[in-house]
């Protein structure tokens, strides 16, 4: 009556091939790195950049501490347009009346680019940390709001006529039907909102900032030194892989019944 | 003896705009009666159901159980839909005792309930497990398990086993009548199949076409489990199929 999945050589091809991409694009590195007109350092240079970072911090601060003002920016952020973008898309999605209200000025705001808010924050907030928060919390909310909403018009008519006719309150079927059908799709949103808050913090930080690994591109780029450059992206792709790497760990755990169906 | 009638139904009446889908619906159903309703397709047997859960109000006349409007937050009704309606988020266990929160029942009471359908319906093995992972057969069993957890006043069935192949269809059909013995709740089973009726039903309520009335009653005194080649389950489908056919 259960289904069993054996694991297949091609289950292990495919867990494999991942390792062959990378390690494909780091010999694509090399070979370009190996060029006359040297456009680009070679890993060799960029790991020499790294050890000295070790040695002598950039703006007498750490590379741990650079990493955790940009993680830190981008978290707090996250965390506010969690808080706000759930319950608004709830509520767009759930109930018909505060839809008609609240959709149609969301839809006005949605297709505005996060960085359009950069003058008006900085305007309103100056050039700290609350500018650069606020500027993410514009960014993050949108995939947050958007896939929350989605996933609660997506939750199928049939589970919640069940929940009715065994006597399920309005909050009860929200609380027990509602929630859990969008959990999946909520999470799925932080994951997309994750990665345009990347984006945003380090546009923030190139702009105005004393930290952070968008700093740390600008002052590489300032000094001509491509090899910080390098390396900052590098730890920005790293960073960002772990992050998400976290949220679908969190996804399983979670919602279960997802991972046995997959 | 008197049987006491659970379930009156009284002038029913339902429109969707001008299209008259049941009119002057006027039946009884009696306490742990299995009930089957047939009817040509497209006449409102849905609709007939989905009045009798409340899921839709009546333009005019009125469900009573035990002499009471039927409502979900006084009585205990189940539905069995046609689509598989397990949770897919909760394990089967979690899945059964659902009506039973959902009323806020006792939590001692809500696992003796849960524990005897999980032991009547064979899911031991799979108390932990995700419908997604299980077959579909085994997600119906779930939801009848689910149905009959609640005790319900009134169970509804639409169709329940429309979707699945024949094997299926005989197996589960067997397992509600297993069931229902063991329970004896009121049930109203929505089918377009004659033969189905008449093996599962104490009672077979035929509807006309749209706008449905209840044509005619036909009591079945079959003992369960009936043998499809019988001559009087032979006569009694040919029957129930003729007056279907008369339209």
């Amino acid at each position: 009556m259960k289904k069993i999945r054996n694991i297949t050589r091609r289950d292990v091809f495919l867990a494999v091939l991942p390792v062959l991409s990378i390690l494909m694009a780091i010999g694509l590195w090399l070979l370009v790195s190996s060029g006359e007109d040297h456009i680009i350092p070679t890993p060799g240079e960029v790991y020499e950049r790294a050890v000295r970072l070790f040695e002598k911090p950039i703006n007498h601060v750490s590379l741990w501490g650079h990493i955790w003002a940009s993680v830190k920016r981008v978290l707090i952020g996250l965390f506010f347009a969690c808080v706000t973008g759930i319950p608004f898309g709830l509520l767009i999605g759930w109930n018909k009346t505060c839809r008609s209200v609240l959709k149609p000025l969301f839809d006005l705001i949605r297709p505005i680019p996060a960085l359009a808010w950069i003058p008006l924050m900085t305007l309103w907030f100056g050039i700290g940390e609350t500018s650069k928060i606020a500027l993410i919390y514009m960014g993050t909310l949108r995939p947050v709001l958007v896939n929350t909403y989605a996933g609660v018009s997506m939750t199928p008519q049939i589970n919640i006529d069940v929940a009715r006719v065994f006597g399920a309150s309005q909050f009860q079927v929200v609380k027990d039907i509602v929630m859990p059908s969008t959990l999946s799709a909520i999470l799925a949103g932080i994951k997309t909102a994750l990665g345009t808050g990347w984006i945003v913090v380090l546009a923030a930080e190139m702009i105005s900032a004393n930290t952070g690994l968008g700093f740390m591109i600008i002052r590489g780029s300032n000094v001509a030194d491509l090899a910080l450059v390098i390396f900052a992206m590098l730890i920005i792709g790293i960073v960002g892989a772990l992050l998400s790497a976290v949220l679908t760990f969190l996804e399983r755990k979670l919602c279960p019944w997802k991972t046995v169906i997959n | 003896m008197e049987r006491k009638i659970k379930v009156k139904v009284e002038d029913l009446c339902k429109s969707f705009g001008d299209l008259k889908v049941l009119e002057d619906c006027n039946f009884h159903i009696y306490d742990g009666e299995f009930v089957c309703v047939v009817g040509p397709t497209g006449c409102g047997k849905t609709t007939f159901l989905n009045m009798l859960s409340n899921l839709l109000e009546p333009t005019s006349g009125r469900v009573l159980i035990d002499g009471e409007k039927a409502s979900p937050q006084k009585h205990n009704l189940s539905f069995i839909f046609q689509e598989p309606s397990a949770f897919p988020w909760l394990t089967v266990e979690k899945n059964i005792a659902y009506g039973l929160r959902a009323k806020n029942k006792d939590e001692g009471y809500i696992k003796e309930q849960t524990d005897r359908i999980i032991d009547l319906m064979g899911l031991e093995k799979y108390r932990k497990a995700y419908p997604g992972e299980l077959s579909t057969s085994a997600e119906q069993k779930i939801v009848i398990g689910r149905a009959f957890a609640m005790d319900p006043d009134l169970l509804l069935m639409d169709e329940p086993y429309g979707q699945m192949d024949v094997k299926t269809r005989f197996y589960l059909q067997d397992e509600v009548i297993r069931i229902w013995k063991e329970y004896q709740k009121t049930v109203v089973f929505i089918t377009h199949n004659i033969e189905e009726a008449v093996y599962l039903a104490e009672r077979v309520l035929i509807l006309t076409n749209k706008p449905a009335r209840v044509k005619e009653d036909v009591p079945i005194h079959l003992p369960h489990p009936r043998d499809i080649n019988d001559p009087e389950f032979v006569r009694i489908r040919n029957y129930i199929t003729e007056q279907i056919k008369w339209w």
